[in-house]
């Protein structure tokens, strides 16, 4: 009989055994597993289940998308469309030549974007323990803690010293990246888990926080940087010059401030950009971000760079602004070109002035965005909030045992997903101290994965890109239009091939293995090998391979999961079954009744 | 010095004269010129006349492969670059192959640039860079009559100068992206205007705003204030370095490698010189962007010189300067036309 | 352009597809009209440890040598293509594959050996079939495609030649293959858009009659069919184990068996048998098998039976290189045995010579009651040419035996001393013609005679029949002007074809030298010979063997020493080595 037609339980007895349960594990080797083989988990502040996400997306079940995002980071839809995206940056499908990495924020907005309007959230929601926590800020750090707190049972006031919610989020980003219905949706949705939120209360000044820890039994600050922070030069003060956050706070509260013809803005960051788009859209002809680095430094997503360039605006490198000239109004800007030293203390390269390179640029709106720092919350005898820096345990605490920080405020200005990420955290730190039990905890869940059905054709899908406003000009027509559409269905299904899915593990059983090498000649790059002997750590990850190319030698054919795109070439041509699946992933386990 | 691997990425006459002079001071070395190209090294400043049919193929094609192997050059043809890894001072080529080197020149060259407003238009434009730019614009020549230039720089007026040899119509949208990395001023627009129009050139005011295609030999050109139609668009915006490649390597890209005025990059042993090396100069208080055949071979010289343990700095040349509120660039091409 | 030549490599590790996409490539350039020549070299062993390489000349007119000079590299392993780079013309074309699995180190790249007049194309062979159709295993026609693409190749036939040869293993290895083929087209159709180089193609593309692709094997055992042989009794050795095969395939719809023997010894003595009975049988060996078959091979000639041995010649001696080619069994086949054992000898040149000689020795051998041996080896054996397909004429598969009047009847003596020497010849089991038939010398009865006059007169008997079949062998053939000739050179087997490239070129160089085809090796036609010989100036006789065998058979008709080109290194003689002797032969003499 051809080997073929043999009765496959002959053949391969793992088929006629039951599915197998799935394992959880807190071992310490399998989150460093994790961290090598699904690094856009691990580069996510929240270790949102990236891949689980895409490849729901991909079988259309939209909701289900959505809410492993919400879990994790709590404002997807948000976050789909501002977030920073650490993950694209470490995502394996960017690596040398393999191409682009997947878009998995844009796939984010569409799970977002498409999911049913009646959707309810599936937030595990914990009987009330009859105790309050007083958040400070409604921006994402505060909204954040908010949900997670009042999900497990605390009554949570949020003192919002703006009369809208959002914090960063309604004010710093304009419309045209952030739909306002998009961010009120998501912010209702927290809300509505049954906290009470206050308006136009600046605690600290319309009200003591002394007051607030009398009545409440914690209170997190997380009032983020509202401080602009001044470049400290001459002329600085001059009618015609704003700070980037008044800028742009003005803009979104729909009072806009007047913007000449041609405008300069200093600084390199988000706000930065938010501002010069805004500008043109508030009808300034001429602008340009004046860089004291390079573009290479930027730490605004290449897609965000491409678009403000094709909105007209100039981005400048390689300058220093010396003083603001002008008399009754800003005329100009001198400036002196730079060049860059070698790395200094905070990791970037120095800024270096170059003498006597001066010279002037015209310009009668000059907006310095150059970074916002926290106003410090007052609190007793004009005492400051201190909180203690450290990591690890003492992280969010402060000298105070009933007062917390997190977010911008805790860490100084950083990303809409850190301040998820912190806020969240925050909120899983109140919650032991208060109740004495963790409710939430990181664990690896492993399962056996069926065949999967990915294809190594979809390996060369490129990106798809994502379709704006065009032509440029339509935009400024509607300054308020959100310039990023968004996929459609069918490219978000067309990027979410694209994911390899890191989460599986492929493995051979080396005891069934014949060593026809038939895996190794298909193989996309080098990820099976021939191997004399494994590294293990002290944890008893492995860590490395002693390759070999001496049959002798040769103990066992692996596949390196480290270098393995998961194509499933080897599994297809394997002659004796020997390629086992499995899927392994770090998920979020609720505990029902919060144990040890 | 002992045998040192010297690396030249590019051969165009940046990375061919580096590529000499390094063989004239280091005999021992191994020298090897990697290039992205199929073809030898041609001169791009000939193309115009070589569109209009002044010269010939065999003018365009500056060296002939005798040279390299004579001087024991190692040249390497149509193997592009992906990757440099100044941490382990090793370049990995486009097929995956390792090159270890203990000095580096890069003369990698630019590539034509298109403004990213104008991004949208890109396959509807006609660039010239290389010889199969060349001979696509000899093609669509053949059956068209009138071309519209948009931009401005070098190049844009040597063609359109071969365009009238040729007896077309030209058209000419200047922008002021085309005398980049400088911003132009009114003066200068209007020297180089009045030169076009006295040739014949129809020179046309404001911004370019849209291209549509009509047909492969119709294009419909929209700038704010005219509508005028062509048989092809030339786009002239001058060259970006083509540094993609670098991203992330380390060395200090703006728009160009950013070098000192020695041309080093700031990392041993790594120079780089020609149309991709962006150098500060006091007197244009300005980083510039060297233009033009004769300052490639140039710089290339002073790059292998110093790489080779000179201490020669690049100076500019001063005639044709231009003063904009105290920044002076040297661009003289108009005036040669 | 001149005349279309232009030679193809294909290079890989054993278990890449490379000696399949040779043999597409080879098929789909005869069906598009081109004439080929195609040699392959591969290793022993099956998977992961041996280089293979195709190589294929194309030309608009008859291929009869290949030269050393490559004009296109496929490789489909660069480690193992880069012990090709020597034999790269300057203005060769290599393709590579691009994206190799791991990264290379400085050198490894075959794109490092490139020099720059060479013209460098990378695609990503793997990746390209493995996106196109699902798997890596097509990449070998993702080269293809590619190549078909730079060369504006017509695509029809290559799509056609990999629909029949993956046609039994069902429709979607089909599709999946040519998915692949056009994954590696489009490809490079784009990406080399302005570097296509077109060759021109023939304008016999489709004419009647077809040519097929046909390897010496597959001819010898055609050529045996269209005799009718019945049976084919052998032991495997390469290089003529294919015939084997082929016949094993071919004969039972005939009636006819091929039986595997435990050896070769045996193998030869089934032959004789059958021939004996009057039932035409033959055998194929390599060297190593023909030692053995010796003693009775000289039994033949004592007993006069008539036998077909193929020798396909390899490296020796013993067992030698058994997949390299060699010319070195000339004198064994000739004299080996014990005693004086003339018997008959031929060594065709090419493919169709493989054929019609295979098919004619059977007559050969009836008619001079002897064994016929064939000398091929491994190059002429396994490499393909594309040729018209070949018929046998009536004359030569006639029965060629001899047979006794009905006036001897009851009077019959086997070995009946005659003019000619051949003694006609009774099959058993016809009545009234009964006879003895023996190794033994014997008299003309048949019984065992051991006097010394017999023994005379019966050597003699057996050698003038011998002889006298000079006028049944084919006569060597002469490629030269009349009149003086510098440099005369004289070649057998498959070195022949490059020694005729070399002469050609060499008279197209303006020398004065020509070139005989000796492929009658026993009995030789010594008077044509040492006629062409007279008008020569030199003699230059380039073969397959360190000694010079057939310089030492027939340089004795030169009356001074014949010039010896001797090559011993397992690959064949290329013309261009052979022209390069030619004109030192000449430069030597002042000229």
């Amino acid at each position: 009989m051809p080997f073929d037609r043999w009765p496959r339980d002959i053949v391969d007895p793992q088929v006629n055994r039951e599915k197998s349960q799935p394992i959880f594990s807190t071992d310490p080797a399998e989150f460093y597993y994790l961290g090598l083989n699904v690094p856009c988990q691990r580069a996510c502040p929240a270790a949102t289940n990236i891949p689980a996400y895409i490849r729901a997306l991909f079988e259309n079940h939209y909701n289900r998308s959505y809410e492993i995002n919400r879990l994790s980071n709590i404002l997807p839809g948000v976050l789909g469309r501002v977030c920073s995206r650490p993950c694209e940056d470490k995502c394996r499908h960017g690596e040398t030549e393999l191409g682009e990495p997947v878009g998995i924020c844009q796939i984010k907005r569409a799970a977002a974007d498409y999911k049913d309007p009646g959707h309810t959230y599936m937030t595990r929601l914990y009987a009330p323990l009859g105790k309050t926590v007083a958040i400070i800020g409604s921006g994402p750090a505060g909204l954040a803690a908010a949900h997670d707190l009042s999900s497990t049972g605390f009554k949570v006031v949020i003192y919002e010293a703006f009369n809208q919610p959002g914090g960063m989020l309604m004010y710093g980003i304009p419309e045209f990246r952030l739909p306002r219905e998009i961010l009120m949706h998501e912010i209702d949705g927290i809300l509505r888990l049954g906290v009470d939120i206050r308006y136009g209360v600046k605690v600290g000044q319309d009200m003591a926080l002394e007051d607030l820890l009398k009545d409440h039994d914690a209170v997190l600050v997380a009032a983020g940087c509202y401080a602009s922070t001044r470049l400290g030069i001459p002329g600085e003060g001059l009618p015609g010059v704003h700070t980037g956050l008044d800028f742009m706070i003005r803009v979104t509260s729909g009072e806009p401030p007047k913007v000449g013809k041609k405008v300069l803005v200093l600084g390199a960051g988000f706000t930065a950009f938010d501002c010069a788009r805004s500008a043109l859209r508030l009808g300034a002809e001429d602008v340009s971000i004046c860089l004291r680095r390079t573009e290479e430094n930027l730490r605004v997503t290449g897609d965000e760079i491409l678009e403000t360039k094709s909105e007209g605006v100039r981005l400048e490198s390689l300058l220093a602004s010396r003083r603001m000239i002008g008399q009754a109004h800003v005329e100009g800007v001198e400036f002196t070109r730079t060049r860059l030293g070698t790395i200094g203390g905070d990791g970037r390269q120095q800024i270096i002035a170059i003498e006597g390179s001066e010279f002037v640029r015209p310009a009668d709106t000059v907006i310095v965005a150059a970074g916002q720092r926290r106003e410090p919350v007052k609190f007793l005898d004009d005492n400051h909030v201190e909180a203690e820096t450290a990591a690890g345990d003492h992280a969010y605490v402060t000298s105070h045992p009933k007062l917390y920080v997190c977010g911008d405020y805790a860490t100084g200005p950083s990303t809409v997903i850190e301040a998820i990420a912190g806020g969240r955290q925050a909120a899983g730190r109140i919650v032991e101290d208060l109740t004495g039990r963790k409710f939430r905890e990181p664990v690896v869940r492993m399962e056996e994965a069926q065949v999967t059905d990915r294809q190594r054709v979809w390996d060369f899908i490129p990106r798809q890109a994502m379709p704006t406003v065009k032509p440029v000009g339509d935009r400024f027509e509607t300054p308020q239009v959100e310039v990023e559409l968004g996929y459609d269905a069918k490219t978000a299904h067309e990027e979410a091939k694209r994911c390899y899915l890191c989460y599986l593990h492929y493995e051979i059983d080396i005891d069934r293995c014949i060593y026809c090498r038939y895996c190794i000649d298909v193989a996309p790059r080098d990820c099976i090998k021939l191997v004399e002997r494994i590294e293990t750590n002290e944890m008893g990850a492995i860590v490395g391979y002693r390759e070999t190319s001496h049959w002798q030698h040769v103990n066992a054919v692996v596949i390196d999961n480290s270098r393995c795109i998961r194509c499933g070439e080897c599994l297809r041509v394997c002659p004796v079954n020997c390629i086992t699946v499995t899927r392994i992933e770090q998920v979020e386990r609720i505990r029902p009744t919060g144990g040890d | 010095m002992g045998a040192r691997h010297l690396v030249v990425i590019g051969n165009g006459p940046a990375g061919k004269e580096a590529a000499a002079v390094l063989r004239d001071k280091e005999p021992e070395s191994r020298i090897t010129i990697i290039s992205k190209d199929h073809e030898g090294q041609y001169r791009p400043n000939f193309l115009p006349d070589y569109i209009s049919g002044r010269k010939s193929l065999e003018q365009l094609y500056a060296t002939p492969f005798r040279f390299y192997q004579d001087q024991e050059i190692k040249l390497r043809l149509g193997q592009p670059v992906a990757v440099l890894d100044l941490e382990e001072r090793r370049i990995i080529l486009d097929h995956k192959e390792v090159i270890r080197f203990d000095g580096l020149v890069i003369a990698v060259g630019g590539r034509p640039r298109i403004p990213e407003p104008l991004l949208v238009f890109q396959d509807l434009m006609y660039t010239l860079k290389t010889v199969q730019d060349a001979n696509s614009w000899i093609d669509r020549l053949a059956s068209v009559d009138s071309v519209v230039i948009v931009g401005g720089d070098l190049t844009s007026f040597a063609i359109t100068r071969a365009l009238l040899q040729l007896g077309k119509r030209v058209g000419f949208v200047f922008s002021e992206e085309a005398f980049w990395p400088q911003r132009c001023n009114d003066q200068i627009l209007r020297a180089a205007a009045a030169k076009l129009a006295a040739r014949g050139v129809e020179v046309v005011p404001g911004r370019l705003k849209r291209i549509v295609r009509h047909s492969e030999t119709r294009f419909e050109i929209m700038t704010d204030c005219r509508h005028l139609e062509a048989g092809l668009v030339g786009a002239f915006f001058g060259l970006v370095p083509d540094v993609r490649f670098l991203a992330g390597s380390g060395l200090q890209i703006e728009r160009g490698i950013l070098v000192d005025e020695y041309l080093n990059t700031g990392f041993e042993g790594v120079y780089a010189a020609g149309d991709c090396a962006q150098v500060y100069h006091p007197e244009l208080r300005d980083y510039w962007v060297s233009i033009g055949y004769d300052n490639a071979l140039r710089l290339g010289r002073i790059a292998a010189s110093n790489l080779a343990g000179g201490r020669e700095e690049t100076t500019v040349p001063p005639e044709s300067l231009f003063c904009d509120q105290g920044v002076r660039a040297n661009t003289s091409w108009w005036l040669e036309f | 352009m001149g005349k279309l030549d232009i030679t193809i490599e294909i290079c890989g590790m054993s278990g890449d597809g490379t000696i399949a996409a040779g043999g597409l490539l080879n098929t789909a350039m005869s069906r598009a009209g081109w004439s080929v020549l195609a040699f392959d070299s591969y290793p022993a062993e099956i998977r992961g440890f041996g280089r293979c390489v195709t190589r294929s000349r194309f030309g608009e007119t008859k291929q009869i040598a290949l030269e050393d000079s490559t004009d296109v590299l496929i490789s489909l392993d660069d480690k193992q293509s880069l012990s090709r780079i020597p034999f790269l013309a300057d203005d060769a074309v290599v393709l590579f594959d691009n994206k190799p699995s791991a990264h290379l180190a400085e050198g490894e790249s075959i794109a490092a050996h490139v020099a720059p007049g060479m013209a460098l194309y990378g695609a990503p062979f793997l990746d390209l079939a493995s996106s196109a159709s699902g798997s890596g295993k097509g990449r070998n026609l993702a080269a293809l495609g590619a190549l078909a693409a730079i060369y504006n190749l017509p695509l029809d036939y290559f799509r056609e030649v990999i629909a029949a040869k993956f046609k039994s293993k069902g429709d979607r290895v089909v599709e999946a293959n040519h998915k692949s083929f056009d994954a590696g087209w489009e490809y490079a159709r784009e990406q080399f858009a302005d570097r296509i180089r077109g060759i021109p193609i023939p304008g016999t593309a489709g004419e009647e009659p077809e040519k097929l692709l046909l390897s010496g094997n597959v001819a010898i055992a055609e050529g045996a069919l269209a005799a009718n042989v019945k049976s084919y009794f052998g032991y495997p050795i390469t290089p003529a184990t294919p015939i084997m095969e082929y016949l094993a395939g071919k004969l039972p719809e005939r009636d006819g068996r091929v039986v595997q023997m435990e050896d070769e010894i045996s193998a030869i003595g089934a032959v004789l048998g059958s021939f004996f009975a009057g039932t035409r049988a033959m055998t194929a060996t390599s060297g190593p098998g023909f030692a053995l078959m010796t003693e009775l091979i000289t039994h033949g000639v004592m007993s006069e039976t008539p036998a077909v041995i193929v020798d396909a010649q390899r490296g020796g001696p013993a067992t030698g290189l058994p997949t390299k080619t060699e010319q070195s069994d000339l004198l064994a086949a000739v004299f080996g045995g014990p005693g004086d054992s003339a018997r008959i000898v031929i060594a065709p040149t090419d493919v169709t010579e493989c054929y019609h000689y295979t098919a004619k020795s059977f007559r050969l051998a009836e008619k001079y009651q002897t064994p016929v041996i064939i000398l091929t080896d491994f190059f002429l054996d396994n490499r393909v040419e594309n040729l018209v397909r070949p018929t046998s004429r009536p004359g030569d598969i006639e029965d060629g035996n001899v047979y006794p009047a009905i006036a001897d009847r009851w009077n019959y003596h086997r070995y009946r001393l005659t003019e000619s020497g051949i003694s006609p010849r009774a099959l058993p089991g016809m009545e009234g013609y009964i006879f003895p038939a023996t190794g033994l010398e014997h008299r003309q009865e048949g019984v065992p005679d051991f006097s010394p006059e017999n023994h005379m007169v019966m050597s003699q008997k057996r050698r003038t029949k011998i002889l006298s079949a000079l006028a049944d062998l084919e006569s060597p053939v002469e490629y030269a002007d009349p009149g003086r000739l510098d440099v005369g050179v004289i070649s057998w087997g498959s070195s022949f074809g490059a020694a005729l490239d070399a002469v050609n070129t060499a008279r197209e160089q303006g020398l004065r030298v020509g070139a005989l085809k000796v492929t009658t090796m026993y009995p030789y036609h010594a008077e044509e010979i040492r006629a062409f010989m007279s008008r020569c100036q030199e003699i230059l006789i380039p073969e397959l063997n360190l000694s010079g065998q057939l310089a030492t058979l027939i340089g004795h008709l030169f009356p001074k020493d014949v010039i010896r080109l001797n090559m011993v290194t397992g690959i064949p003689i290329y013309p261009s080595v052979i022209l390069v002797k030619i004109r030192e032969i000449i430069g030597v003499q002042g000229r």
